[in-house]
């Protein structure tokens, strides 16, 4: 994960005032030094031979995904017409759904964010062994499909299923089945699951980097453990409960698998919403404008936190992982 | 601050949620009986069996595999690829090209499966391991890019210098010097676009047809009309393999530090 140290000062450069310098600066280092300049232009390779290097790739990149990304604007302009957007923005049915994802997505992400803190805290504050532990359940989840732990869910909150089944036969509480699946609480339960882990792990690696003197010198001058955590660790552990914050908000913006496995009819969250009007709707142009929509809604929050976190901190979480 | 009692105990309580759905689904496919229950009635490998002579799962099982091949060896050279632009390139802004490195990332899967389709079908390239495999590649690629830039600035130049300085010709030393060096780096980014290629659902729901789907495309089509020991067995299944690959890519370069150093 320290690998991502490398994204703030290069993907956030444009529009920090310190990035020419920084980029400059991060070119000149491999030079080798001080003298890097003088040493480049007589012994070290010519600068185009690593830019022809890249070339592959770049063109890879080009190719592959930017162009695509560019023929879903085109879509969504063309297809039939610009009219798809206002088409979008007058609807009462995609208003509804845009309300319902983003009531969904800051719930999911406050979820995450005070049930993640306990456990980051726990992680960062504990013996080796108790560290451990936790770590390897959180890898465990982390690192298990996104489709299976569905899946799972599923298989717990049924209506004959693991809960109703426990309810009912062995504590006798209810007679008929609670039902929870094809409900937003069955999506609140799967997607916290599923995004959970993104939230400690930057939760974790912000409360490790505390100083511990820092709060060893709170509790010197006297204050009390809570005062400790509420005027000094707290405030220190703010940027990575932004950073993992700002991921699982993002990323619970256009989730589709989990809210269509366990959620019901009434939602339809905008990740669902394109989805329909590709499969069901043949509205390929409206679902790409929708998709334009959700993309720009996604870095203008990304963006917009870069700003205060860096984004190597925010899309170095999940290093490994993708939903 | 050591943290408090409450505090360590809400932990493991959300360690246990975390594991538990797992293991519940890895219990129901043992099952003996033809339903998910839980407990899991008996005790028998049949659900694995079933699965595994099953050609429409196998034939699945191929495809997944062909295809996180194939995403994961494209991923790892373009993303090495862009390592070296961003890097090293005088030429190239280091901005611009990480920001396209990474961009990937930032896409929500439903998006980029949008573009993949709208594109790749018309071009013809659909239905097969290789539409998919360059668009897991793609959404992999990323990880490999940010593990060889790390890789990249431990590089001691000098040693470069020395294969130039001893008359090796620039591409060369690029060869035999540079990519041996960041290799082990791209091959661990190689292993995460492995797995992220093996469990994606939602481009891979895009680009599939009837005669070809992956893994998790058949398991999702099945799931939806409910869920089976069967199902359990596929999903027990892509989990070990993806905690496998996890684990090789964890623990595996400590494990091959400690052995280097022993030798």
């Amino acid at each position: 994960m320290s690998a991502l140290s490398q994204i703030p000062s290069r993907a956030s450069s444009p529009g920090t005032q310190a990035s020419p310098a920084a980029a400059s600066d991060g070119r000149a280092g491999h030079g080798g030094g001080p003298g890097g300049g003088r040493a480049r232009a007589g012994r070290l390779p010519r600068p185009d031979f690593w830019s022809g290097a890249g070339l592959p790739g770049l063109a890879f990149v080009v190719a592959a995904f930017v162009v695509p990304m560019a023929v879903v604007v085109v879509k969504s302009l063309t297809d039939p017409s610009p009219e798809n957007y206002a088409a979008i923005f007058t609807s009462s049915v995609y208003q509804r759904s845009v309300v319902d994802t983003l009531e969904m997505a800051l719930t999911v992400t406050v979820l995450c964010l005070l049930i993640g803190y306990p456990y980051a805290y726990a992680m960062a504050r504990s013996g080796a062994a108790m560290r451990t532990f936790l770590m390897v359940a959180l890898m465990l989840a982390f690192w298990t499909s996104l489709l299976v732990r569905t899946y799972a869910w599923q298989i717990v909150l049924n209506d004959t299923g693991i809960v109703n089944t426990a309810l009912r036969d062995w504590l006798g509480l209810t007679s008929a089945p609670i039902h929870m699946i094809r409900t937003p609480f069955a999506v609140y339960v799967g997607m916290v699951h599923v995004l959970l882990p993104y939230a400690v792990l930057a939760l974790f690696a912000q409360l490790r980097s505390i100083d511990p003197d820092v709060e060893r010198a709170a509790r010197v001058m006297g204050a009390r453990p809570w005062r400790v955590f509420a005027r000094v660790t707290l405030p220190l552990s703010l940027p990575g409960a932004v950073a993992g914050g700002v991921l699982v908000f993002v990323l619970a913006l256009g989730f589709y698998i989990t809210p269509q496995l366990l959620g019901g009819a009434r939602q339809v969250y905008v990740g669902q919403a394109i989805m329909q009007q590709i499969e069901q709707f043949l509205k390929p142009g409206v679902g790409a404008a929708m998709a334009v929509l959700l993309f720009l809604a996604v870095l203008a929050v990304l963006g917009l936190a870069a700003r205060f976190v860096g984004l190597g901190r925010i899309l170095g979480v999940g290093m490994g992982r993708r939903r | 601050m050591r943290a408090g009692l409450g505090v360590r105990l809400f932990a493991c309580l959300v360690a246990l949620l975390f594991v538990a759905p797992t293991l519940i689904v890895a219990a129901t496919s043992v099952t003996s009986g033809s339903m998910v229950t839980f407990p899991p009635k008996g005790f028998s490998p049949r659900w694995f069996q079933e699965v595994l002579t099953d050609p429409e799962w196998l034939t699945a099982l191929g495809n997944s595999v062909q295809v996180g091949l194939l995403a994961a060896v494209l991923a790892m050279a373009a993303g090495t690829s862009l390592a070296f632009a961003a890097a090293r390139s005088r030429f190239l802004p280091p901005a611009l090209v990480t920001g396209l490195a990474v961009l990937p990332m930032t896409v929500p899967l439903v998006v980029a499966g949008i573009g993949f389709y709208l594109v790749y079908v018309r071009v013809g390239l659909s239905g097969n391991a290789l539409s998919l495999g360059i668009a897991h590649a793609v959404l992999g690629l990323p990880f490999v890019f940010v593990n060889v830039l790390a890789a990249l600035t431990g590089v001691d130049r000098r040693v470069e210098e020395a294969a130039r300085v001893s008359g090796a010709t620039e591409t060369v030393t690029l060869v035999r010097i540079t990519l041996p060096l960041v290799a082990p780096a791209a091959l661990v980014g190689g292993v995460l676009a492995f797995v992220s290629s093996w469990d994606e659902v939602v481009v891979a729901l895009f680009l599939n047809t009837p005669r070809f789907r992956t893994l998790p495309v058949v398991m999702w089509s099945q799931v939806r009309s409910g869920v089976e020991p069967s199902i359990s067995a596929v999903a027990t299944l892509i989990t070990l393999v993806s905690l496998l690959m996890a684990a090789l890519v964890l623990v595996g370069p400590a494990v091959v530090k400690k052995v280097r150093r022993r030798t």
